[in-house]
């Protein structure tokens, strides 16, 4: 186990400087300067346009910082490869970087405000999630055929072709807005926004609306998954065999379907929450929920350049630690996969 | 009805379950009522929207957001008055100058403080500044344009100097400041809310200082900037000037103004901006400001003209023929656009000066007007029938229906019209480059002087001449309007190069913009001025 870790660990690295270079190069061919997008309309005076690319390294400077000229008086530009090696070693050193908007914020400091909210929000979602949908999930196949199994079939079809941001503003308009109506402001949800110190609600009421959003998709996933997996393995002959021994319906599934039957939705769900910590950038969008997600897709369109790498970096690292935690999780849910073992190899 | 069936039940199936779980886990429900409008006792809090802003430390202030909330929190030397139509003292209570108005002396209120008690004296100002035209800040600013008049401000950008040398303190209370050519405007510059004094504490920890600014204003910080939720000020009660009536503001930050307004038709904003196209059922619901320019109970809509126009540059080198310029700003029925892109709300421009900056006089372009008869003689005569124009702007932010109003009226006098959008990214890159023949674009003035729309945008070596305009008579105009010291012969000065502006048409005015705001019914009295800032100081709301 501890070789196949090492082993995994060490496939980070080429994934990693993989994504990283890809990003990297990729701001070169994205159209639009991003000193340039600072100052907007109102153009920078060319030795403030400078100094400012000096500051992020985007030119060549002598070792006062001082922007190197060439000999028509022209910046020199410094090369993609350049830039990518202080990059990284910035990296190496926990520096991501000042952000190009936010004027003076380091990378780290905007992110380690947003993450928090990211990760309390994708937590709360993959416990609706993981409740819901096993449960639904274990309805519908014990119960199967029936009005409930019918109605888990249903909705999760039209939550899983539902457009995630759509079901958000629907909800908004629903529980915001109009049973605010009808109940003449006697109840309703937030439906902007993480709460604050003179916000109305308390903090918790602001995570009912985005978490459900955010796990709608998956939420059907899993109890789709669950269903046919417990189906599966009922008709498996140890099944059989346990009910022949005397044991009642509900102690067969309970001690020994459902831990075969999770293997597969703990994968998923672990998954699922690795992608949701890279921040969920169409619900926090729809939310106005200050996570990491939101400020990428803000970061993009601004060519906000630091603050895209820094997040994608970030989210590169946590999926793999996930997926690796994912993987791991599968030998202790199954006895039978042994990971680094000769013949797991031959 | 059939829709609010439909959402009721994946209302129950996708959220009932889950919300009620949810809500039992988050500890139930709503606040009471009561400890949200209490605010900080006597008083109360205002809740205002704004985006989140670029900053809110004045060495790199520059949009309106972040202006809202710094231009409370410090108090630059000066201070424009509008109903005066004036400059006038601020944390400066006098000032002169020398002969020719290349040296100003500033007298500063004696006995003012910062919010962390610090006293305010004339390095606090000299600091201020020079973290302005600093180039190792963490990022440079990119607002240091405001001090390009001052000596030694080159110096200190180009890493030559430490210090920005045209500025001294003779003692505490006094601060002189050098400024490289004649400029009689100079304290109507000072007045801009980014040029303000600083404590050591701006130096000894910058990192906190953006977030959490320490300054000479009315209010202060209570707790952090929290990015993308809010920032709260409240009262600060060592302020040097009169106490402002309100204990604490609430500004809300949010991510567009329609997520605002319904944050606002909710209760829970007092000043929001009215989503486009609704204008008119607003103002009927809220009733209009009686100046466009004061909240008041019932007159609750604010419509007041803006210091700031919308622009077609034309890229002079592109489109080199004046009568082509004269035909195409002569096409354009601008009146048409306001009406029916902004329910009337924006105004027609006739020229680049929005009526407010000079009341009462007519700057008006001869040409800068609808008469499609005349365009079409113009176009008839000269032969430009046919003629290929192509209109750029950045897609997204209402502009393509602006732009297909101008097609349109183009066409119809024979032009043959082109429309190219790019996102705002990439649509400045190619405004920088000078590729562009006629694109959109927006003027949003720094100080209320004649002196401010013409020279970023006209004299011929400036950073903002998009046009890429060069008449050499203009600049030298230009140059000797700004060294006038008499008010009235400066101002008539800058009337007369407005009027060549409007001969050779190097861009065509289309709109002046104006206020769409609309406050709740507790506010009392708000003033909102035509740069977009709220005078919070004079601000009162039912507590």
């Amino acid at each position: 186990m501890g070789k196949y870790i090492v082993k995994r660990v060490l496939q980070f690295i080429p994934v990693f400087l993989g994504v990283t270079l890809i990003l990297f190069a990729m701001q070169n061919i994205v159209p639009g300067d991003p000193i340039k997008l600072i100052a907007g309309e109102k153009k920078l005076d060319p030795q403030t346009e400078l100094n400012l690319r000096a500051t992020y390294h985007l030119i060549d400077t002598d070792a006062d910082g001082k922007p190197i000229l060439d000999e028509s008086g022209n910046p020199v530009e410094t090369p993609l490869w350049k830039r990518y090696t202080l990059y990284l070693g910035g990296l190496l050193q926990g520096d991501l970087g000042v952000s190009y908007q936010q004027s003076g914020k380091s990378v780290s400091s905007i992110l380690m405000e947003k993450y928090p909210y990211t990760i309390r929000l994708a937590a709360v979602a993959i416990l609706v999630e993981a409740v819901i949908g096993i449960l639904a999930g274990m309805v519908s196949a014990i119960k199967r055929y029936s009005f409930w199994d019918v109605l888990v079939t249903l909705s999760t079809s039209i939550l899983v072709a539902m457009p995630a941001f759509w079901l958000g503003m629907l909800l908004q308009l629903f529980f915001g807005i109009m049973v605010k109506d009808w109940t003449g402001g006697g109840f309703y949800l937030p439906i902007s926004g993480a709460g604050g110190p003179t916000a109305e609600f308390n903090a918790g009421m602001y995570y009912i609306l985005p978490a459900i959003t955010l796990a709608s998709v998956s939420t059907a996933y899993t109890a789709r998954i669950m269903r046919s997996q417990l189906l599966e393995v009922m008709n498996q002959d140890y099944i059989r065999t346990a009910r022949a021994k005397g044991l009642s319906r509900r102690a067969t599934i309970l001690h020994h379907a459902l831990k075969n039957a999770l293997i597969p939705v703990v994968t998923y769900i672990g998954i699922d929450f690795g992608g949701m910590l890279a921040g969920a950038i169409l619900t926090e969008t729809v939310f106005n929920w200050p996570g990491v997600g939101f400020e990428t897709y803000r970061a993009i369109t601004q060519r906000d350049w630091p603050i895209v790498m820094g997040s994608v970096t970030i989210i590169v690292i946590v999926v793999m630690v996930i997926n690796l935690i994912v993987d791991i999780s599968y030998a202790f849910l199954d006895p039978r996969i042994r990971y680094g073992s000769s013949k797991d190899q031959g | 009805m059939h829709q609010n069936h439909a959402v009721t039940r994946r209302g129950f199936v996708a959220g009932g379950l889950a919300s009620t779980a949810l809500a039992a886990l988050a500890g139930c429900g709503k606040k009471n009522a009561g400890s949200s409008e209490g605010g900080t006792g006597a008083g109360g809090t205002l809740k205002y929207y704004i985006n989140n802003p670029v900053a809110i430390d004045p060495y790199n202030t520059q949009e309106d957001q972040g202006t809202q909330v710094e231009h409370i929190l410090f108090d630059a030397l000066t201070d424009y008055d509008w109903a005066k139509g004036a400059v006038v003292p601020k944390a400066a209570e006098s000032w002169e100058s020398n002969d020719d108005d290349t040296e100003f002396t500033f007298h500063l209120v004696k006995g003012a403080k910062f919010h962390n008690g610090d006293a305010v004296d004339a390095k606090a100002f000299k600091r201020g500044f020079e973290r302005i035209c600093d180039p190792d800040m963490p990022t440079p600013s990119e607002i240091n344009y405001h001090l390009a008049p001052i000596v030694g401000y080159e110096e200190m950008l180009s890493k030559k100097a430490k210090e920005l040398s045209g500025v001294t303190c003779p003692d505490e209370n006094t601060l002189v400041i050098k400024l490289n050519a004649p400029m009689a405007d100079f304290p109507t510059v000072c007045s801009h809310p980014a040029l303000a004094p600083v404590p050591q504490a701006a130096l000894d920890d910058p990192a906190s200082f953006l977030k959490h600014p320490i300054g000479n204003g009315p209010f202060m910080m209570d707790g952090d900037w929290v990015a993308d939720q809010y920032i709260n000020v409240k009262r600060f009660d060592d302020y040097y000037g009169e106490k402002a009536k309100l204990g604490a503001i609430n500004f809300s930050i949010q991510k567009d103004p329609t997520t605002a307004f319904r944050e606002f038709e909710g209760g829970n904003l007092d000043m929001a901006q009215i989503p486009t196209g609704r204008f008119g059922e607003i103002s009927e619901k809220y009733g209009k400001s009686e100046d466009g320019y004061t909240v008041t109970k019932g007159h609750q809509v604010l419509t007041g003209a803006e210091l700031s126009v919308y622009y077609l540059a034309v890229n002079c080198e592109k489109i080199t023929d004046a009568t082509v310029r004269h035909a195409i700003s002569l096409a354009i029925n601008r009146q048409n656009i306001c009406d029916t892109l902004f329910e009337g709300t924006r105004t027609p421009a006739d020229s680049v000066f929005p009526k407010i900056l000079d009341p009462g006089m007519d700057n008006s372009w001869p040409d800068c007007k609808y008469d499609k008869a005349a365009a079409q003689k113009l176009v008839d005569d000269n032969n430009l029938a046919g003629t290929e124009i192509t209109l750029s702007y950045n897609s997204g932010g209402g502009h393509e229906d602006i732009m297909s109003i101008i097609q349109s009226d183009l066409e119809a006098v024979g032009f043959k019209v082109t429309q190219e959008s790019q996102e705002w990214a990439s649509y400045l890159t190619k405004l920088g480059d000078g590729s562009f023949q006629m694109g959109r674009l927006g003027w949003i003035a720094d100080y209320p002087t004649m002196d401010n729309f013409i020279y970023p945008n006209f004299y011929s070596t400036a950073d903002n001449n998009y046009s890429k305009y060069n008449n050499p008579a203009v600049d030298k105009a230009i140059d000797e309007a700004r060294q006038i010291t008499d008010e009235d012969k400066r101002k008539e000065a800058f009337r007369a190069i407005n009027k060549t502006l409007g001969e050779d048409m190097p861009i065509i005015p289309l709109m002046f913009y104006s206020h769409n705001w609309v406050g709740s019914s507790r506010i009392e009295k708000l003033y909102l001025d035509p740069q977009s800032k709220v005078d919070f100081a004079t601000a009162s709301i039912q507590a």
